[in-house]
């Protein structure tokens, strides 16, 4: 990404050493350019694992590949830095193996619904208890640009020099169809905002969705910039029931002036709750007594 | 007297082939006798798909199935006529004496036994009928005359019958019906094969249980009695019943299984899972495992511990997804992109299932990598005999070394020098928090592509590997036969290693000077003692059942020295005749140079 | 089992020395024909005269057989064994086994031979004796006889008598219950009969007239601690033995070919060049009765040399050939110098 200069970078990391959230910062600087959308969600996860009082031990950040899924490197807690597309699988993997780590995963667009599309209904209908950060920019970051599944149609890119001749996917929509217990959506130009959301999702227990719109400052000059962003998003009106899913559906539906804040959530099981009634009904001990548990499980709630 | 009987069922799907084929061997193994067994089913789920239940009775362990059946039973002369002519001179052929449909000229079994073979017909359905009113029990009454013919204790029938159809009173009520209706007429039929079973020879170890499993059971057992605790899978054949029987026995023991949405989603999981301390596997076939393989190759990367349970089909694609085959080895072992060794271990028996699989998760941790252990479909589904030890011969504790680290220091998740194996902390623990990356790394584990650091690395990933040759208490190569120099040396891999030793057994009786090697480490590869086997051979034959002639590929490209390939692709089992003609001819080579 | 134009079936029912010996004959004189033979018995063919051997030691069925498998598949003849012939028809060329398949043929040849006749008296204790006709039958018998043990012989003939010769020399004892049938199928005159029972007696086997006993009353199972078997006669005496075995000479088996539109007698009529009255159908060996020109009457000929030839003559005729037939057999009975019974029957190779 270039020689990013750490005039802008310093200053940051002295307001966060201020804020006593440096803890969750790792001392690796963030590669990516200067204005990108993502430093501030780097920003708003370190805030709200300190928020939440989470042990940096305790927590593990997965991502796949992509500008946005170099996040791990820059906070300081456990992660994995796996393959595109794979985030989500892997976060089940480690969630699954120890049900006392708080589990985050991140990763782009592409990342998310391209690639790696094919795993998402299954982590939200299973209700993995994790936190999915999606950093949605419409485009491939880190490969200098491309299309991606979320990028306007008629959005000119290397790979669709004329147009993009497809429609962009709807993530909310399908997240919110696929049955995320816990569905958001916030923009990186909003820290704030964001900050809050992120907390909440990762205070769910279970499957937390966070779409967060965020500009590629260095390839996308035309469609999702911060002006334009800035003027096309809303807030959720007050009186949005987030128990009612058809009507976070139909907010989804409007992609246009895209509306940030808390769309749906439930309290419903978790894959891990599930697994541990097939334990009870197999007339298993789970690992939590100390029966059945040999040491090296002892991590496991 | 020792006992050597192959008997085959043949039926189809609802002619309870394969019960009556588990039933019998239960029997058996339950007597003392060791037994190994393939089955064969059809590909199609429903219909009237051929099943075979084949079977091999000896006193001894045996290592393949024989080319000649010594008794063949037909529950459906229509699939059973092709197999007439593999039921050997003076061998026993069961079949229905009458029909209750006209059949065409040569519809019938008696018109395909051979006049070396001798002919038992049976009024099978009548009997099933005539003692349970139904003639669902015809494949009881098949064995109720089986042990009659052949003079075998009837309480070691029961029992297999009692454990078939445990909570199924009515179904054991008929099945004893019927096994007597087929004894009882047993007792008055003229025998005249000279099929016999000698007495058994009982292995009593203390503690030690002996139990009657097939490959894919054998695997699950070394994964439970090692402790596995997770397992993502995503089903195929010939690997499903490995994950099936996971998904009912894990749960018992407070593990967990998931299946998940694909092949790739499996590895992925697991790869998280070993990340984060669990011992971990997930079990698939060919296909499955092209799609893992770039997330095979992020473990072997980020030194992650990962159990890969891969049992071998018909390939390329989906190929032959019910015959057995061993095209898989050059994936298994080379599969994906860059340099990424793993470890590759391929069982040859059932026996060998059970530890491979144990063992495997012993290696994965010790040497931080992903481990395949490599089947085939044979193999999954051949049942043998195995003893397992009263306690199970796997370490459960993982070479994890966090406590080496510094007070203080910056931890070094990927620390050259030393073994080259680093400490692995797991999240959860303090001072240990680092990232896993598919990126080339410093000891940190922070993304760096300088090239002293790829060379070291790449050096690291590769020697530490190395110490798995070592690995204690596991077999990783073996040599059988003649001890020095011999004539003929015979090297498989795999399932096929059954077959070779057969054959090389074979022509030892017949006087050739030969040895064979089975070779379970494919990699790392135990160049070695793999070379100095074979500087004691003259001759080189390595038989294998794929087209390329793969194991042979390793082996040369480890050890330069020419070697006799003999590459079948049949879909099933070699014929140990034909690995014993290749054998002779080779060993007659030497006569033939002489002579010169 | 392909069907290839042009080439004649040959379907032979029976692979006693009748049918083997005109299988190979068939195959001889029509190289490219199918040859089928179609048997009841579990085994390839062996001579029944062998039968004897089992009380020598011999159980073994290898030993019998005449040919080894290589010999069929050399021969190109195939065999069905364990296959009862239920049913012929004549006119369709179709031949219907009893387990419901039906064979084709071009030509066939009858050699089922004949079965051990039992008096209609002795028909209830048909379970109590020991047949002897086959080899199963013959081991089975073997099998319940003691060393040294006591054998009572029904009827006698010929077959039974030479099996008697055995036994004497196999040191049982031999009790012959003898009646009408005990030199079957030799034709005896009444004044030679006491001369040669004295034979008999002189060759060690104890001979019991059954009409002077008033013939056979029962034959019974011995009870606890006495022999296995008993035989009571209608006089009151009893004879105890370990095994009662039947020789009332033998009934062809015919009764498959009723309605397929041959003649049938006792055994089926044929011809002298050994032509049934059905299209394409001949017969030979024990089975059949044929024309006697000399003697206007159609007559069995026994013997296994005669039952041999006439399987060679009926597969001659059967491949195009049109000759007689003539008895290749002497059939008188004999006392020889020592004393003893001959028949020519007993010669053998
Ligand atoms: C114990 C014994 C000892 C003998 N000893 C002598 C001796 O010493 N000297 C001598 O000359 N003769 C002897 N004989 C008689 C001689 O064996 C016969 O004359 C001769 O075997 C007749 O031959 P064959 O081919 O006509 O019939 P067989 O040999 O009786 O053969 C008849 C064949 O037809 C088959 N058959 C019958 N019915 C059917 C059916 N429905 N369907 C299919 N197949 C059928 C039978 O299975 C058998 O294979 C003896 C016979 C016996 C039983
Ligand atoms: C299997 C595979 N295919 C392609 C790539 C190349 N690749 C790396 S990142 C990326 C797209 C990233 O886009 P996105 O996920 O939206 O992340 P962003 O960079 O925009 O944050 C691609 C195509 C890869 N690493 N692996
Ligand atoms: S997303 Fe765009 S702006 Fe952000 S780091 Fe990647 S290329 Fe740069
Ligand atoms: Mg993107």
């Amino acid at each position: 990404m270039g020689d990013i200069k750490p005039v802008y970078l310093e200053e940051k990391l002295k307001e966060v050493e201020e804020s006593g959230r440096l803890d969750y910062r790792s001392k690796t600087l963030p590669t990516w350019c200067p204005g990108c959308g993502y430093f501030s969600i780097v920003e708003a996860v370190a805030a709200s694992l300190c928020e939440l009082g989470i042990p940096n031990e305790n927590a593990v950040v997965v991502s796949g590949i992509g500008c946005s899924s170099r996040f791990p490197f820059f906070v300081n807690t456990y992660g994995m830095h796996t393959l595109h597309g794979r985030a989500l699988p892997v976060a089940t993997g480690v969630k699954t193996a120890n049900e006392a780590l708080t589990v985050v995963a991140v990763g782009g667009d592409g990342d998310g619904f391209a690639i790696g599309g094919g795993h998402v209904p299954h982590a939200a209908r299973r209700n993995v208890d994790m936190t999915y950060l999606l950093f949605d920019n419409g485009i491939y970051g880190l490969t200098k640009g491309q299309t991606s599944p979320t990028s306007a149609t008629g959005f000119r890119t290397p790979t669709s020099p004329y147009e993009n001749p497809d429609r962009p996917l709807n993530p909310l929509l399908m997240v919110l169809s696929y049955g995320a217990s816990w569905v958001g959506q916030a923009y990186a130009g909003r820290p704030d905002h964001l900050k809050k959301m992120i907390t909440q999702a990762m205070a769910h227990r279970g499957f937390s969705y966070l779409h967060i719109l965020s500009p590629c400052v260095t390839f996308d000059k035309t469609h999702r910039t911060y002006q334009n962003l800035g003027m096309q998003v809303r807030d959720l009106p007050d009186d949005h029931d987030p128990s009612d899913r058809l009507a976070a559906m139909r907010y989804a539906m409007d992609d246009a002036t895209p509306a940030l804040g808390l769309y749906y959530r439930e309290e419903r099981p978790t894959l891990g709750d599930a697994l541990d009634g097939l334990v009870e009904k197999a007339g298993g001990e789970l690992p939590g007594k100390p029966a059945a548990k040999p040491a090296r499980k002892a991590a496991r709630r | 007297m020792a006992t050597d009987i192959q008997i085959s069922i043949v039926g189809s799907a609802g002619d309870g082939t394969i019960a009556a084929g588990e039933i019998l061997r239960n029997a058996l193994a339950g007597m003392g006798y060791k037994v190994i067994s393939f089955d064969v089913y059809p590909p199609e789920i429903r219909g009237f798909g051929k099943c075979i239940a084949r079977m091999r009775i000896t006193t001894e362990q045996a290592y393949s199935l024989k080319h000649k059946s010594d008794v063949l039973v037909s529950l459906d002369d229509s699939h059973a006529i092709a197999h007439a002519n593999e039921v050997r001179d003076c061998g026993a052929v069961i079949y229905e004496q009458g029909s209750i449909v006209r059949l065409p000229e040569g519809g019938h079994m008696s018109a395909h036994i051979g006049p070396g073979q001798l002919p038992y017909p049976l009024p099978i359905r009548e009997l099933s009928e005539k003692s349970t009113g139904a003639n669902r029990s015809r494949n009881i009454v098949v064995l109720g005359f089986i042990a009659g013919l052949f003079n075998l204790p009837a309480e070691g029938f029961r029992k297999a019958i009692g454990k078939k159809f445990r909570n199924k009173a009515a179904a054991v009520e008929a099945s004893e019906a019927a096994f007597k209706a087929g004894l009882d007429y047993a007792a008055k039929t003229f025998k005249l094969d000279d099929v016999s079973f000698g007495p058994p020879v009982a292995t009593v170890v203390a503690g030690a249980t002996v139990e009657m499993i097939n490959g894919n059971a054998a695997i699950v057992r070394g994964a439970l009695d090692a402790g596995i605790d997770t397992f993502f899978g995503y089903p195929i054949t010939p690997a499903t019943s490995i994950m099936e029987r996971l998904a009912s026995e894990m749960p018992k023991r407070g593990g967990r299984l998931l299946q998940t949405e694909d092949e790739i989603s499996a590895i992925s999981a697991v790869i998280g899972a070993g990340f984060a301390g669990a011992r971990a596997a997930t079990s698939t076939s060919g296909p499955g495992l092209s799609l893992m393989a770039e997330m095979l190759g992020m473990g072997v990367i980020g030194e992650v511990p990962a159990v890969l349970f891969v049992s071998q089909r018909g390939g390329p694609s989906t190929g032959m997804p019910t015959k057995t085959e061993q095209s898989d080895l050059h994936m298994a072992v080379y599969g994906g992109h860059g340099d990424a060794p793993r470890i590759v271990i391929a069982p040859t028996n059932v026996d060998g299932c059970y530890r491979c699989a144990g063992k495997a998760f012993e290696m994965a941790e010790a040497y931080q990598t992903p481990v395949i252990v490599l089947i085939d479909l044979y193999l999954s589904n051949r049942y043998e005999t195995v003893v397992f030890p009263a306690r199970p011969p796997f370490e459960a504790d993982l070479n994890r070394r966090p406590g080496k680290q510094a007070a203080g220091a910056q931890y070094k998740r990927y620390a050259l020098g030393g073994d080259d194996i680093s400490p692995r902390a797991v999240p959860g623990e303090k001072g240990g928090m680092h990232v896993v990356t598919g990126l080339e790394h410093n000891e940190l584990g922070r993304p760096n592509d300088s090239a002293e650091l790829h060379a070291a690395m790449s050096r690291k990933r590769h020697e530490k590997l190395k110490l798995a040759l070592n690995h204690p208490d596991f077999t990783k190569f073996k040599r059988f036969g003649d001890e020095g120099p011999v004539d003929v040396g015979v090297m498989s891999w795999g399932s096929n290693f059954g077959e070779c030793l057969e054959a090389m057994l074979k022509a030892r009786a017949e006087g050739i000077r030969c040895a064979a090697m089975k070779v379970v480490m494919l990699s790392p590869f135990p160049t070695e003692g793999v070379a100095s086997f074979m500087a004691d051979c003259r001759e080189v034959l390595v038989p294998e059942l794929n087209y390329q002639g793969q194991f042979a590929n390793l082996l040369q490209a480890n050890i330069a020295r020419p070697v006799t390939r003999l590459d079948r692709v049949p879909g099933e089992p070699m014929k140990v005749e034909e690995i014993l003609e290749e054998i002779r001819r080779l060993a007659g080579n030497k006569a033939a140079q002489k002579a010169a | 089992m392909t069907k290839t134009k042009n080439v004649r079936h040959h379907v032979v029912i029976g692979s006693g020395v009748a049918g083997s010996q005109a299988a190979e004959t068939l195959r001889e004189r029509e190289p490219d024909a199918r040859v089928t033979i179609l048997t009841l018995s579990s085994l390839l063919f062996y001579n029944r005269y062998d039968l004897p051997k089992v009380f020598r030691g011999h159980r073994d069925w290898r030993e019998f057989l005449a040919f080894p498998a290589e010999y069929y598949k050399d021969h190109r003849i195939e065999v069905r064994r364990c296959s009862r012939v239920a049913g012929v028809d004549g006119s369709r060329r179709t031949i219907a086994l009893e387990h419901k398949e039906e064979i084709r043929f071009d030509t066939l040849l009858v050699a089922s031979g004949g079965r051990g006749y039992i008096p209609e008296e002795l028909a209830d204790f048909r379970p109590l004796m020991h047949p002897f006709s086959s080899y199963t039958e013959a081991v089975t018998a073997a099998g319940v006889v003691p060393e040294r043990g006591h054998v009572i012989m029904l009827g006698g003939d010929m077959i039974g008598l030479d099996l008697a010769r055995t036994l004497v020399d196999t040191r049982h004892r031999v009790t012959l219950v003898a009646g009408p049938q005990t030199f079957w199928p030799h034709e005896v005159d009444e004044d030679e009969r006491p001369g040669l029972i004295a034979a008999l007696e002189k060759m060690g086997v104890e001979v019991v007239e059954a009409a002077d006993a008033g013939g056979i009353a029962s034959i019974e199972q011995g009870a606890r601690g006495l022999s296995a078997r008993r035989v009571l006669f209608k006089d009151g005496t009893e004879l105890y033995g370990d095994v009662v075995m039947p020789f009332f000479g033998l009934s062809p088996s015919v009764e498959f070919m009723l309605g397929s539109g041959t003649d049938i007698e006792r055994g089926l009529l044929v011809n002298p060049a050994l032509r049934t009255t059905g299209e394409g159908i001949y017969a030979a060996g024990d089975v059949c009765q044929i024309w006697s020109d000399a003697e206007k009457r159609y007559r069995f000929f026994y013997g296994w040399k005669n039952v041999r030839a006439m399987g060679e003559l009926a597969a001659r005729n059967i491949t195009g050939g049109d000759e007689p037939w003539v008895p290749v057999q002497d059939e008188k009975l004999r006392i020889d110098g020592q004393g003893k019974l001959q028949s020519p029957f007993w010669e053998y190779e």
